[in-house]
């Protein structure tokens, strides 16, 4: 049995539903704002580079050049982020 | 009369609600497809748009829309008999309820994950965002001053409930400290946790801490304040996990309780068309909130929830399941106090000063069936009530922190300030409930709350016509709800104001009323400019729709 199956096969049932379910009313919240916490961290951390992306050089040539291999990876959902229109609604959960 | 009736009632509408009205809505007007790509898989960022399991979904749903409003609503319009509120959370569930969270959410799905600020500037006007923006604002108000109300109340009548509250809100604040600075294992954590309320709520009989309805308001603003300004993760977040397990304990021990001890009901069927607090129609439609329809839910599932959904058919089990689970805890409040009591004169002398009271009396008979104490039980009741009422206003001020800053922070500086916008909506909240008589403000709320259900309907209906879609189904209760609320907004306005007018109150009551009043005047226009606008969307979606516009998919 694959490890995609066995994985598969933990979750059924109505033991996986209460620990699905469970997770989803305790702590499925947390861990949104965990990964939106993170997300806020990002943002400022991909700023810091885009001046070099862009030829602005804002840090010195070093740190950015230390620091870009880490935020290529993120770029595609950052913009996504970044140029998704947002309104007061979106606060709310 | 044997509460097994009620049950059986229950049954019929999960049946015909949940398993045939819902999947034919599903899968013939909205045809749900497992291979269309949904917003959270199109557009995932890790954040925002994140796939996730129907089941954890359905949690998370649960838990974001169950408050104590499902309770407290069908407990006050048990005045008008037990059955025409049992008639109205079956009926209301089955046609409007779950119809609304699950087309806002379908709705979110087939709009890209869009949320209610840009459809209505899409779907009705540009100006149908900023009156969206007031209404809301008023309707989380309105929110703070009926559950503030609820809360102080209870506290300073049970002085039982302040240890084991305290108790809960520092072990809130230990269990963040444990998660995310400690990095203690969560299940070590939730066992602490648990463990501490449990004895706190023990202890609660021991350590008795009396306190003024006023004394009582002002530690829970400030505890507002609190829950708007700390970081998420420091309290609000906390607080809300380390608390579910004692609700859906309450939960768990009343309906075991209920089936054990299966009481008849006390309070008669039906009382009279029109009471102390109003006619039953439109009164008992805005009453009874959360449990049949809650315009909550709208926003509840036309953002967070829209935008994890893996799969357009797990739109139906997140969404209508939750509805109807709430319905559920609905229904068991009702049987709970419609049980509780030797007749209905007792039940009438606690109901409109202190509902939540009626509830915790209840549930302690409940939890009492199944050998746990009365004086445990009790306030292990009360807290349960206080907890789901928390949670809400936690959200409240923050919510009317971020509506501050956006209605006014281009023009009035210090709105954005965040403390600022959070004392300005403590303070409103607190004349409000200082002033405003609990049933009025209680009333204004659950219209606010169901207009708010009309305006998502409005939406739907408009979103629905210009796919050139089949609408009736969410169009005939979108009528109701509008007509139903908007009148009981005007009800109860002119009811208010008019005493003001005519000088038969004068002090405090006059000022509540005023405010109150004028609130209702408030909503009751954005709720006809919104009316207004969207209908001239619809005439002219509908046209389009004449001239041979192509019908597309929901």
């Amino acid at each position: 049995m694959t490890e995609k199956k066995q994985k598969k096969k933990k979750r059924g049932g109505i033991v996986g539903f209460f620990q699905d379910f469970t997770y989803g009313m305790a702590t499925h919240g947390m861990a949104r704002h965990a990964v939106k916490t993170r997300s806020s961290m990002e943002h400022l951390f991909i700023l810091i580079t885009m001046g070099d992306m862009l030829g602005v050089p804002i840090l010195p040539p070093y740190y950015s050049l230390r620091l870009l291999p880490h935020v290529v990876p993120q770029i595609t959902t950052w913009k996504r982020r970044m140029l998704r229109e947002k309104d007061f609604v979106d606060s709310l959960y | 009369m044997s509460s097994v009736v009620v049950f059986v009632f229950w049954a019929v509408i999960i049946i015909v609600g949940y398993f045939l009205y819902s999947k034919w809505v599903d899968t013939t007007i909205f045809r749900s497809d497992s291979k269309r790509a949904t917003p959270a898989k199109m557009y995932m960022d890790g954040v925002d748009f994140m796939p996730a399991n129907k089941n954890i979904l359905y949690g998370f749903q649960l838990n974001s829309i169950a408050g104590a409003a499902p309770i407290i609503g069908p407990i006050i319009a048990l005045q008008w008999g037990w059955l025409p509120a049992v008639l109205w959370l079956g009926f209301g569930v089955l046609f409007i309820g779950w119809v609304q969270d699950y087309t806002s959410c379908m709705m979110s799905v087939r709009s890209d994950g869009d949320t209610f600020g840009a459809l209505s500037y899409r779907l009705i006007s540009p100006r149908a965002r900023l009156i969206l923006l007031t209404f809301v604002y008023f309707y989380l108000l309105l929110i703070a001053a009926a559950f503030g109300n609820v809360i102080s109340k209870l506290l300073s009548t049970k002085a039982v409930l302040p240890f084991p509250m305290l108790v809960i809100v520092a072990v809130s604040l230990l269990v963040g400290q444990m998660i995310y600075r400690w990095r203690v294992n969560i299940l070590i954590t939730t066992v602490v946790a648990v463990a501490a309320i449990f004895i706190g709520i023990g202890l609660g009989g021991y350590i008795q801490i009396p306190g003024s309805f006023t004394a009582m308001l002002i530690a829970l603003l400030i505890f507002g304040y609190f829950s708007s300004i700390l970081p998420v993760w420091r309290f609000i977040q906390p607080f809300n996990y380390a608390s579910v397990y004692v609700v859906y304990g309450g939960i768990i021990a009343g309906v075991v309780g209920l089936l054990i001890a299966h009481k008849p009901i006390t309070l008669p069927a039906y009382t009279s068309f029109s009471i102390g607090m109003g006619p039953l129609w439109p009164l008992l439609f805005v009453t009874i909130a959360c449990g049949a329809i809650s315009g909550w839910h709208s926003l509840v599932s036309s953002t967070g929830t829209s935008r994890q959904i893996e799969n357009e058919v797990d739109v139906r089990p997140v969404t209508g399941g939750a509805m109807f689970a709430e319905f559920t805890i609905a229904i068991i409040a009702v049987v709970i106090c419609a049980t509780a009591f030797a007749d209905s004169s007792q039940y009438i002398a606690t109901a409109l000063k202190n509902p939540a009271g009626v509830f915790t009396t209840g549930l302690a008979s409940a939890m009492a069936t199944i050998g746990i104490p009365a004086s445990y039980g009790g306030a292990y009741a009360g807290c349960m009530i206080l907890i789901l009422a928390m949670t809400v206003v936690n959200l409240v001020f923050r919510f009317m922190k971020v509506a501050t800053a956006e209605l006014l922070g281009d023009h009035i500086g210090v709105a954005k300030n965040p403390h600022v916008a959070t004392i300005v909506a403590a303070v409103l909240a607190f004349i409000l409930i200082q002033t405003g008589t609990f049933t009025h403000v209680w009333v204004l709320f659950g219209g606010s709350n169901q207009l708010m259900a009309g305006l998502a309907l409005l939406l739907v209906t408009l979103f629905l016509a210009s796919k050139a879609q089949s609408y009736t189904f969410v169009a005939l209760p979108m009528l109701f709800m509008y007509i139903t609320t908007v009148a009981a907004l005007v009800y109860k306005s002119v009811e208010l104001l008019s005493k003001v007018i005519m000088g038969t109150v004068a002090g405090t009551v006059l000022i509540g009323n005023l405010i109150a009043g004028l609130i209702g005047v408030v909503l009751v226009i954005c709720a006809l400019i919104l009316a207004w606008d969207g209908y001239k969307a619809f005439k002219k979606y509908t046209a389009e729709k004449v001239k041979g516009a192509v019908k597309t998919p929901a």
